[in-house]
């Protein structure tokens, strides 16, 4: 190892260990809080026998078998994740049809999103968020050439999407189908595709947002109940009133780890998607605070290190690394936007934190991808091959 | 390098501005996150915190606990205890065969039964069993069985059981009063239920105690006029009374003549009020309150006492008895042992329905009317149990001279066994009637003078002579005391007419020289050797009497008697109808 003087902090060490103690950060708070949030819900349900540590249990499970499978993604090099893009994209869009054949698909809740694998339930959708950024970042590496046009570079992608939102529709999972095309969109976008794509895809959204708002009143109130769900507390608004409610009882301090009403069988989902409601009232918003910076330094890491990968010309780890970034990102934001009332509900898991197994592994191996790309960025600064 | 890189390398440029412009707007997500997080929680907290208590804050109530019900030397006669109610949440019970075994034989119930009401029935709440011991509901929540909950409550007891059942009553499983004192008292016992509020989880727990808003006022101790050993000897002797008698039914009732206080009150038969399961009416009847009988010869003092009054006759006036008959119109008035004359003292020591029924004649209907209703017959004792009997004396202008002369020695009259021990204290009292109490008094409340005192004494003294060797109930004597007393045998009324069974009674009450306590006892129905008063009745109350007097160890005023034995008793000395 060469110690001289002037090397730079970043290369000291081999891996972005504050970026991996961040992500295990997040993971463990997660477990608490699941642990925390589910208690109630858990001790109350006769199908798993009322056991209190039902879901943390598995929890603490799934956030092993994630750190296990990271560990192993991370042995992959870039170049191999690359060359298999397109086979786990297309892995990942047989999975999505499977769930929907009846018999073959589980359905829960209303939503065929899982697949039963006798000691498990597998959620295609979660592992083709992290297909996608793979799939989008080779596919614009690929189209380099015809990034500016819109019928070679943005079309065949647009047809590919509209497929896997065909499948995620009929689930459905519309916060999936969300997710990734924001992915796809982005990948693009940072990809070079013509700007004035983008300016103009944002007009007709606007466009067809204020039509609705003057043609149909009626549909557009339906989209933005949530807005004012204090009109109907207690019909499709409950659910947001409580997560609502479980904010303003937090406060600036929260009511202490473990203290929350709104868990206690009031706020349906808290171990899952309102897991945020649940730690904005125990740990108030000093831990919303926190949870958010957590987040915000993991995607502002992303971005950096595909940065880097950028400026060393490795383009398909950038967009790799970026797409990760906007994937956690925007899970996030919309996550917690629905815990907060800014965006309808929909059934979006907080990254990292809530309880679920695909998501979790899902989630963790994208990370130990992104950890991976700056691992072989920080060998080349050294000179060695990645 | 594969394909991709190289054109890669020729082709492609990632713009920096695209992914800082893309960061930047991500960010601002984030912070627009932060934004709502704050308005949230530090300056909309109050309107959330105020929907989150209206939905899960809770008023809860409290049980009070009831008042302690205490004889007048502080012995306890019904207490409250904590229990438990167990109930169950039907669709989350599920039991297995041996859970569902070990509960029922915690329950004392029917494993059946216990199974059927876990699994039929409407609605998802049952109670499973209430008043529970604490014990028992630690060893059934011991059982891990979920759904099952217990519900703290209060159980009363009754640690004299039977001896004070219809005196102080019970409570039902909501410990309100039913029966007694249990029920008189009820707004002193009951106190008052506090409230809280508590925060409740969906399913119903409380998860936190906010803040108490009413605290529980517990209910007022009430200390009763009823000595708790006079009310064990009453009932042990009324009991025996009635057994030996082989009778339907009695009631006695002890006074105490100087305040007007209910020293004992006792019915037979009786009940357990601390298991009342296969109750009966007959059980729960508190006959010396709610029954009226026809008193027969113990109503005499009260007409002679009347004549007295109205100065017609004096102790000695000579009333011819015709031999025992008395015809008026198509009816015969009979003396069982006839006499050609009696003096009125003669009249009441022999128990003469002629005389009586001639001294009666003697007298406007009106004055003797007046007599009966200024001593409380014919209106309620208002002692403030539920169901106390008036009886009836009907309106003096219907009176035939038939029925003003059999009034005159108790027939056609009903009173309460109650009713006729408080007229009875008039003699004891100087002819003061004081009104009844059930619970202590220190100074006695004013009487109402009904007679005089001459007359009081006068008619007291003819009472004595009752007791002795000549009268109808030398039975009735107490060794080391003069007695003054009455029996009473009536007819009962059966479907309108008189028949064959008998209400045997004796009232009377010691020292007659200065009288301390009064004793009426009723014995319905005997059908043993002998139905008279003096024959069933006396004996216990001279048991009684003897007993209660040692108790409370009243000087005798006649240390040297001796009981003498009555030549006549078991002939049915003079008797009545």
């Amino acid at each position: 190892m060469t110690t001289t003087f002037a090397t730079p902090r970043l290369l000291r060490s081999e891996y972005d260990l504050t970026l991996l103690w961040t992500i295990l950060a997040l993971l463990a708070l997660g477990v608490v809080m699941v642990y925390s949030a589910s208690i109630a819900s858990a001790e109350a349900d006769r199908h798993i026998g009322y056991r209190s540590t039902y879901f943390f249990m598995r929890q603490l499970i799934y956030v092993g078998v994630a750190l296990l499978a990271g560990l192993v993604a991370f042995q992959v090099r870039v170049e191999t994740w690359q060359k298999w893009a397109p086979y786990l994209f297309g892995a990942g869009l047989l999975g999505l049809a499977l769930v929907l054949i009846p018999g073959v698909g589980k359905e829960v809740n209303g939503s065929r999103r899982w697949l039963s694998l006798v000691v498990f339930n597998l959620q295609p959708s979660e592992f083709m968020k992290c297909f996608v950024v793979l799939y989008a970042a080779d596919y614009t590496v690929r189209k380099a050439a015809f990034m500016h046009s819109f019928k070679k570079g943005f079309v065949p992608m647009f047809i590919v999407m509209f497929l896997v939102g065909a499948l995620l529709l009929r689930e459905p999972d519309f916060g999936a189908l969300a997710v990734m095309t924001a992915i796809a969109a982005a990948i693009l976008f940072l990809g070079g595709l013509n700007w004035r794509l983008f300016v103009v895809l944002m007009a007709v959204l606007a466009v067809g947002f204020v039509l609705l708002v003057v043609l149909s009143p009626y549909r557009f109130n339906r989209l933005i109940w949530f807005w004012n769900p204090w009109a109907d507390p207690f019909g499709k608004g409950y659910q947001l009133t409580h997560a609502l409610i479980a904010f303003g009882r937090g406060g600036w301090f929260g009511v202490g780890l473990g203290a929350s009403v709104e868990k206690q069988l009031y706020l349906p989902e808290a171990h899952t998607d309102f897991l945020m409601a649940v730690i904005a009232e125990e740990l108030g918003f000093v831990g919303v605070i926190i949870t958010i910076a957590l987040f915000v330094f993991l995607v502002w890491r992303a971005f950096a290190i595909g940065n880097r990968a950028a400026s060393m010309e490795r383009y398909f780890a950038a967009l790799t690394a970026q797409g990760v970034g906007v994937w956690m990102a925007v899970q996030t934001v919309v996550n917690m936007g629905v815990n907060m009332g800014m965006l309808p509900t929909k059934g979006l898991t907080l990254p990292l934190l809530s309880y679920g197994g695909s998501g979790i592994v899902a989630n963790v191996v994208a990370l130990a991808v992104l950890l991976r790309i700056d691992y072989e960025s920080r060998q080349m600064m050294r000179g060695r091959a990645p | 390098m594969n394909v991709g890189v190289n054109s890669a390398r020729l082709n492609l440029r990632l713009d920096g501005w695209r992914s800082r412009l893309l960061l930047i707007a991500l960010v601002s997500c984030f912070a627009g996150l932060v934004g709502r997080a704050a308005w949230l929680q530090g300056f909309h907290s109050g309107f959330l915190q105020q929907k989150g208590e209206e939905r899960y804050s809770r008023v809860i109530d409290m049980p009070a606990s009831r008042g302690i019900i205490r004889d007048r030397n502080g012995q306890p006669l019904a207490i409250s205890t904590p229990s438990e109610s167990i109930w169950a949440s039907r669709e989350d019970v599920t039991l297995s065969p041996e859970q569902n075994r070990s509960l029922a034989d915690l329950l004392h119930m029917d494993p059946r039964e216990l199974a059927q009401r876990l699994n039929s029935g409407r609605g998802n709440f049952v109670y499973l069993k209430r008043q529970v011991a604490p014990e028992v509901a630690q060893q059934i929540m011991g059982l891990k069985i979920t759904g099952l909950f217990q519900q703290h409550g209060f159980h009363r007891a009754y640690p004299k059981g039977e001896e004070t059942a219809h005196l102080v009553g019970f409570t039902d499983a909501d410990d309100h009063g039913q029966e007694g004192v249990e029920l008189a008292y009820q707004k002193e016992l009951g106190g008052s239920a506090g409230a809280r509020r508590v925060i409740k989880d969906r399913a119903g727990h409380i998860i936190e105690d906010v803040e108490s808003i009413r605290v529980p006022r517990p209910g007022q101790d009430i200390a009763l006029s009823v000595d708790g050993r006079i009310q064990h000897l009453a009932y042990r002797e009324l009991r025996n009374a009635v057994t030996v008698n082989r009778a339907k039914a009695g009631a006695v009732v002890i006074l105490d003549t100087r305040t007007g206080e209910v020293l004992a009150l006792a019915n037979y038969p009786d009940y357990d009020p601390n298991n009342r399961e296969h109750l009966s009416g007959a059980q729960l009847r508190n006959r010396a309150i709610t029954d009226t009988f026809e008193p027969g010869s113990t109503l005499k003092p009260f007409t002679i006492a009347t004549a007295l009054e109205a100065g017609k006759v004096t102790p000695n006036t000579v009333i011819p008895t015709n031999g025992g008959q008395f015809t008026i119109g198509p009816s015969t008035i009979r003396d069982t042992h006839p006499f050609a004359s009696l003096t009125v003292s003669q009249v009441i020591q022999h128990s003469s329905n002629v005389g009586a029924a001639r001294i009666a004649l003697s007298l406007p209907s009106e004055t003797l009317w007046n007599m009966f209703t200024d001593v409380g017959f014919g209106q309620t004792p208002k002692l403030g149990f539920p169901g106390e009997a008036g009886g009836r004396v009907r309106p003096f202008r219907s009176w035939k001279p038939i029925e003003q002369a059999t009034m005159s020695y108790g027939n056609g009259i009903s009173v309460s066994l109650i009713q006729l021990a408080r007229a009875y204290t008039i003699f004891a009292n100087g002819g003061q009637l004081r009104p009844l109490s059930l619970t202590r008094v220190s100074t006695p409340p004013a009487g109402r003078q009904v007679i005089s005192a001459l007359t009081a004494r006068e008619v007291t003294d003819m009472l004595e002579l009752v007791v002795k060797p000549e009268g109808t109930a030398p039975a009735a004597q107490v060794k080391g005391y003069r007695v003054a007393g009455k029996t009473g045998t009536a007819h009962k009324v059966v479907g309108g007419r008189y028949a064959n069974r008998y209400v045997a009674s004796f009232v009377g009450f010691a020292p007659a020289s200065a009288p301390r306590v009064l004793i009426a006892i009723m014995i319905d129905e005997p059908s043993g050797s002998s139905y008279y008063g003096g024959l069933v009745a006396a004996p216990a109350f001279s048991a009684l009497m003897g007993n209660v007097l040692q108790m409370l160890a009243v000087p005798p005023d006649d240390p040297n008697s001796s009981l003498f034995d009555a030549p006549n008793v078991g002939t049915g000395s003079a008797e009545d109808t």
